[in-house]
């Protein structure tokens, strides 16, 4: 799709609007394109439609503006951002001016018509202006605020950052304006524990002589600037901020009534765009008022992705390498973002796919949308395979793998479903799954059992999370709160990423620099856990919540001991009283239960749902719709925000049931594709195109072996006086240990089982340890012909070559040998001269083979 | 000397366009050490801005929290008395006569300062320079050197030894830096039948018997092989061509083999887990490891490490230091032999130091406001002491040394770019030497 440079080289007119827009312009501007940005030409002939954005622009106010753009769709479907080759025409320029790039300037009050012609087409826009004599006094909260975020100021690398740089803190993205404002008018150093700043209060702006404020002598570098240069002495930004001081720096209006973006509406949301593609972001903000205004030269862009999309300052894309990428958009005090899929070349259709619930409606109309070509269905042999792995943990027996295969029924994907729902192993599995995630360690055994009856039971997840944060008592789920080192913050910071997926450890200490969650918010929400306390010791403790907030402090050797005090703030040294998200604090009258008040509030809460299907999600897909799962937040967008919300109502509106939830995904059309890739989706690692195959977890993959060879493990307590040990009996599975991190296993230990003493503690990935006890390690040598294992029976049956071989497949791989691997195979075991170490060696081959190995 | 003109002599670059560059600089509004800091900026355009002579290190960690008054920084307070040592004017602790032969080659910082008074906590503040944060997991210094310096010789470039407290393996991850990086844990040297797991062929497992193996498992990997790529797997086909090797090559079973050793040697490090760990470490660092951490963990005679909250005295003077003496002078020694003393770093710490006053169980209680670090070989200049705490040994006197400070040091022996940063996978910037406040850490000048 690479057009020709155009040599059309017109008249290039930009800088006629950088000086002085009181300028009346008198002639009728016509823009043609800038060289620089002629390649992406789409040719004449291949224009089907043409459109500009926005439709209608009003301008209001003295040297209003709007960037344009003009749209054309090509025969493949796809929509580019012509605007660099477009004519550009307006029918009063009195009214409005035409600058480069597609800006429209504010002249007098009127209405005009803006006319973009391409290649014999055109489209038209209306242009309204008004009040253009009307200018606005520079303010803080509009203007400087705008300017500190643009020019990346407040970023979060500087001195947006937690503690600031060099002694100045700003709020990142200005998401505090007010408390910036007091660091640059009335000056001092920001420290981390404490209300009081550092140092003298030095104010950042001089009244008395303007020119000498820090604030513009710092980013022009005439003092020395660890972040360097930001803007020229002169510069538009430099005088924007000189003329702010020299009227008295105002924070805003004297009324008080200043308008504040509500919404920040970017375009495009989504678009699709060609390796080597360029496209023009545009924001508008939305203001409490009522107005809105184009905000894009005011923002700050970012590429989330840079391999895949680079963003200019000035809010242009272009496109790197194949994959998708989000552009941040920060404005001051709010963020947005817009979606960019990066496509070698455009599908030509689209496969007929079934949609089979709203799964696969979301996810591949989205596939269609960014020309991403889904892989075919997986076949019984990898669906049987996968769904059992991830409902059960557990690898199907040889006999299953055969009926299910031989198996005509045209439900049976369904029907299996429905025995994997309801089989003890399903129990088994997310116990196990549970109990890394609410973190269930030694002697908190009656909460692994709260938790295996919760899901014997099926019980709502929404009373789950109930039962778990308002815990009382000596039930099961009060264990949580009896941990070494326990303290309401901590409590308090897990609950919000086990049930929200949100990382608020880092408001702790200050506000959250990459999300809305500030200090007070996270400390308010706290408190409803600062009457927690217990009494007892060892196993025998129990949790109450003390009206008065007892306040122990067992010191150092109170480590058994839960050590809840009151609530005090870190900072302001006062005590904090329990209150919503929203600042509304918990009536005095309904503080009896406080922390059932908070456990009703957040299961309440939309994020609850959103944060758990997308837990599951993540699950089963081995990537979040949200990645990663726990880490919601306003710079880490879902790829999918629609099927995120709408799986969050479907499980809503079907009583927060996990089953219900599993059945959506696993019975998707999405969820059974193939993870066989083709060349058109081979580089999408996050669209669902194909299943991506996932490491399978210590556990499922000791059990797996022990299931293969048919030997199981046992497992042996350390020993030792401290803690009582649960001891395993013979034959017990490593999913269905409590605490497996209890038990010595050198296979747990380098294949990565968490200690559980945080959460997402588990690290799986590829290690040396590993590759070497495949070669010749216990786990992976001494199951293999053990007596009464499943090679041993094998060659005590009359069981041919090629049945041996196909048995062992089905063992491990939950499929038959292909031909070629089946001829092959029989051809070295015959040739052996030691039948059963032929077939011994191809069981070690088989489980130590990296499709053995994963979930794909 | 000013401070300023050390950096210029002893700057990698004296060139002359080095020094314009200085000036450029310095034209530009910055001072010089705000040229160092700019280094990064300058250095990722190829070259590491300042050499180093360190290649390896050998982490001696004393787990508990070793009682400094009783050790490097004595101190009326303290049960034992000073001795000279073979630096005039630096005396230490009556119970290190061993290393106080040795002191020219040592470096003392009596300054330190961390953050966190807990076992867990002060441990993971040394190791990485960090808090914990559940948010999000920082790297040990350990595997920083490792993935900075590189693997060599295919021999296991991060090594552990004796297996650690799996509560504490988290303090020692590479995390996000990768796999490559991340510490391999080796057994007590000490035990009778030490040997390292699944590092030799089993008797009933012979070569041609791995050999049909490779064959079975070619034909049963080739179709998942051309269905599925992942980066993992990349990386694991690189970790099972270098188990094959290191169980089919002599050399690095063979750096594990302390038989190889005389039984002089052998006894001169201490016939104890801490001793042989020690002696494993000389032998890995020879081999051509990059770190190696020996742990000096539960001693088997008292059941207990460094945490003398109790009998802190006797503790210290008949079980903890008579161990970590011998083995730390003998590594000096041996290592000046071989030779390797230049290009070795030992680094000799704990999570924190002890209160200078004794408890009523004559015990000494955690202490993390001023305590003793000591550094030797490497290139650390020896012989030196720095900073100093106060009479009593409970706060710091003079010249608070962080622990951005102390890895800053180390990585510029290393010639590691020290003013370095990771961005975590969160998108958050990580200072390698991170400081208090969140300040990049400084290098103790005299000591590189």
């Amino acid at each position: 799709m690479i057009m020709a440079p155009a040599r059309r080289n017109r008249p290039f007119r930009a800088n006629l609007l950088a000086g002085s827009l009181g300028l009346a312009f008198g002639l009728f501007l016509t823009l043609g394109p800038s060289r620089a940005l002629a390649e992406d030409r789409p040719s004449s002939a291949e224009i089907v439609s043409l459109r500009l954005v926005p439709e209608q622009v009003v301008l209001e106010g003295a040297g209003a503006s709007q960037r344009v753009l003009v749209l054309a769709t090509g025969p493949d479907g796809l929509e580019r951002d012509a605007t660099a080759q477009a004519g550009l025409s307006i029918s009063r320029p009195e009214v409005a001016g035409l600058g480069p790039e597609g800006k429209l300037v504010s002249i007098s009050d009127g209405e005009a018509t803006l006319r973009a012609t391409l290649s014999g087409r055109s489209a038209l826009a209306e242009v309204r202006t008004s009040q253009s004599g009307r200018t606005e006094p520079v303010s803080f909260i509009t203007d400087i605020t705008r300017i500190l975020t643009r020019q990346g100021c407040n970023g979060s690398s500087c001195h947006g950052g937690v503690k600031g740089r060099g002694g100045f803190r700003l709020s990142s993205n200005a998401m505090h304006p007010a408390e910036d404002y007091d660091w640059i008018v009335r000056g001092g150093g920001y420290q981390v524990l404490t209300d009081q700043p550092r140092g003298p209060r030095n104010p950042r702006i001089d009244r008395q002589a303007p020119e000498n404020s820090l604030l513009l002598l710092k980013p022009t570098m005439a003092q020395p600037h660890g972040g360097g240069m930001r803007f020229e002495k002169g510069s538009a930004d430099y005088r924007t901020i000189l003329s702010w001081i020299r009227a008295g720096a105002p924070y805003g209006r004297a009324s008080g009534a200043d308008p504040v973006i509500q919404r920040l509406e970017v375009f495009p949301q989504e678009a699709v765009v060609l390796e080597d593609g360029r496209y023009q972001v545009l924001v508008t903000a939305h203001f409490s008022d009522g107005r809105s205004q184009d905000l894009t030269e005011q923002v700050r862009f970012e590429s989330l992705d840079r391999e895949v999309l680079e963003v200019s300052s000035g809010g242009r894309v272009q496109g790197r390498r194949v994959g998708e990428a989000v552009v941040l958009v920060r404005a001051a005090g709010k963020v947005g973002h817009a979606r960019f899929g990066v496509i070698r070349r455009t599908l030509d259709s689209f496969p007929q796919v079934a949609r089979n619930n709203l799964v696969d409606e979301e996810v591949f109309d989205k596939l269609e949308r960014f020309h991403i070509l889904p892989s075919p269905p997986a076949d019984d042999a990898e669906f049987l395979r996968r769904v059992c792995l991830d409902v059960t943990g557990t690898l199907p027996p040889p006999e299953r793998v055969r009926e299910f295969l031989a198996s005509r029924h045209p439900d049976k994907r369904e029907k299996l479903v429905e025995i994997l729902l309801d089989s003890d192993e399903y129990v088994d599995f997310w116990t196990f799954r549970w109990a890394d995630l609410f973190r269930i360690r030694l002697s908190a055994y009656d909460y692994w059992e709260w938790v295996r009856q919760s899901l014997a039971s099926n019980k709502p997840y929404d009373l789950v999370a109930q039962e778990r944060i308002a815990a009382q008592g000596a039930a099961g789920a009060s264990k949580h709160l009896i941990r070494a080192g326990a303290n309401v913050e901590r409590v308090a910071a897990e609950q919000f990423r086990v049930f929200f997926g949100r990382r608020m450890d880092c408001a702790q200490c200050h506000n959250h620099p990459y999300d809305l969650w500030t200090q007070n918010q996270f400390w308010g929400l706290a408190a409803f856990f600062g009457r927690a306390t217990n009494i007892g010791s060892g196993s025998n403790q129990v949790v109450y919540d003390d009206p008065a907030g007892q306040e122990q402090d067992y010191g150092e050797m109170g480590q058994t001991a839960l050590v809840f005090k009151p609530v005090t703030h870190p900072r302001s040294r006062t005590r904090v009283e329990p209150a919503f998200l929203d600042g509304t604090v918990l009536a005095p009258a309904s503080r009896t239960d406080q922390r059932l008040e908070l456990a009703r509030w957040m299961t309440d809460h939309p994020d609850f749902a959103r944060a758990t299907v997308n837990r599951y999600w993540g699950h089963f897909f081995g990537r979040g719709l949200v990645e990663p799962v726990d880490d919601f937040r306003l710079g880490n967008p879902a790829t999918h925000p629609r099927l995120l919300q709408r799986l969050a109502e479907d499980f809503r509106e079907h009583g927060y049931d996990l089953k219900h939830l599993i059945r959506r995904i696993v019975l998707s059309g999405t969820y059974q594709l193939s993870s066989r890739t083709n060349p058109g989706n081979r580089e999408d690692g996050i669209n669902y195109s194909h299943a991506l195959p996932r490491s399978l977890e210590a556990e499922v993959l000791l059990d797996a072996i022990s299931t293969a060879t048919g030997v199981p493990e046992d497992f042996v307590p350390p020993g030792g006086e401290i803690y009582a040990y649960e001891t395993a009996a013979p034959g017990t599975r490593a999913i269905n240990l409590k605490f497996p991190a209890s038990y010595r296993s050198r296979f747990l230990d380098i294949y990565g089982r968490p200690q559980r003493d945080s959460v997402g503690g588990r690290d799986n990935k590829a290690n040396l340890s590993q590759a070497l006890h495949i070669l010749v390690g216990s786990t992976y040598n001494r199951k293999l012909g053990q007596p009464g294992g499943r090679l041993a029976a094998l060659l005590n049956s009359r069981a041919s070559d090629r049945e041996a071989i196909e048995e062992l497949y089905l063992a491990t791989l939950s499929r038959f040998p292909a031909d070629e691997e089946l001829e092959r195979l029989t051809g070295l075991v015959g040739s052996h001269p030691q039948r059963g170490e032929a077939l011994e060696d191809l069981l070690w081959a088989l489980i130590t083979s990296r499709e053995f190995a994963e979930n794909h | 000397m000013k401070k300023s003109s050390r950096w210029i002599v002893d700057g990698a670059d004296l060139s002359r366009r080095s020094m314009l560059r200085v000036g450029a600089l310095s034209f530009m509004g910055m001072n010089l050490s705000r040229y160092l800091q700019a280094a990064p900026l300058a250095s990722s355009s190829g070259a590491t801005a300042l050499p180093g002579k360190a290649q390896a290190c050998i982490l001696l960690w004393l787990n508990g929290g070793p009682s400094h008054i009783d050790m490097w920084d004595p101190k009326a307070n303290s049960s034992f008395k000073p001795i000279s040592t073979n630096v005039p004017g630096v005396q230490i602790s009556e119970l290190l006569p061993r290393s106080a032969r040795h002191m020219d080659k040592l470096a003392v910082i009596r300054s330190m300062h961390t953050e966190e008074n807990n076992h867990g906590m002060g441990h993971h503040y040394v190791m990485t320079g960090h808090r914990p944060n559940p948010s999000m997991k920082f790297p040990a210094f350990s595997s920083i050197i490792t993935k900075e310096m590189g693997p060599r010789e295919g021999v296991p470039a991060n090594i552990i030894v004796p297996k650690i407290h799996p509560g504490y393996r988290n303090y020692y991850k590479a995390h996000f830096l990768g796999a490559r990086y991340e510490p391999l844990e080796i057994p007590d040297p000490n035990d009778q039948g030490f040997e390292v797991p699944d590092l030799s062929l089993p008797d009933w497992l012979t070569v041609e018997r791995m050999e049909s193996r490779r064959t079975f498992l070619g034909v049963v990997d080739q179709l998942y092989r051309r269905k599925v790529e992942r980066a993992e797997h990349t990386s694991m086909d690189a970790f099972r061509a270098q188990a094959w090797n290191m169980i089919l090559s002599p050399a690095v079973r063979e750096a594990f083999d302390l038989s190889k050793e005389s039984e002089a040697t052998r006894d001169a490090y201490g016939r104890n887990t801490f001793g042989q760990s020690v002696l494993i470490a000389r032998r890995m660092v020879e081999a051509g490891s990059r770190f190696v951490t020996a742990l000096d963990l539960n001693r088997p005679e008292t059941g207990r490490d460094w945490d003398t909250h109790f009998g802190n005295d006797y503790q210290h003077r008949d079980y903890l230091v008579p161990v970590v003496d011998r083995a730390l002078s003998t590594l000096l020694e041996d290592l000046e032999q071989r030779g390797l003393l230049e290009s070795t770093m030992v680094v000799v710490t704990g999570e924190f130091g002890r209160t200078h006053d004794l408890n009523v169980g004559g015990g000494r209680d955690h202490w993390c406001h001023c305590f003793s670090v000591v550094l030797g070989g490497g290139g650390i200049r020896g012989g030196q002491v720095i900073g100093a705490s106060d009479e009593r040994g409970a706060y710091v006197a003079d010249r608070m040394v962080t622990v951005g400070d102390l890895l800053a040091t180390i990585y510029k022996a290393f010639g590691i770019d020290w003013t370095k940063e990771y961005m975590h996978p969160i998108g958050r910037p990580l200072k390698i030497a991170n400081s208090i406040n969140d300040e990049t850490g400084t290098p103790i000048e005299e000591l590189v």
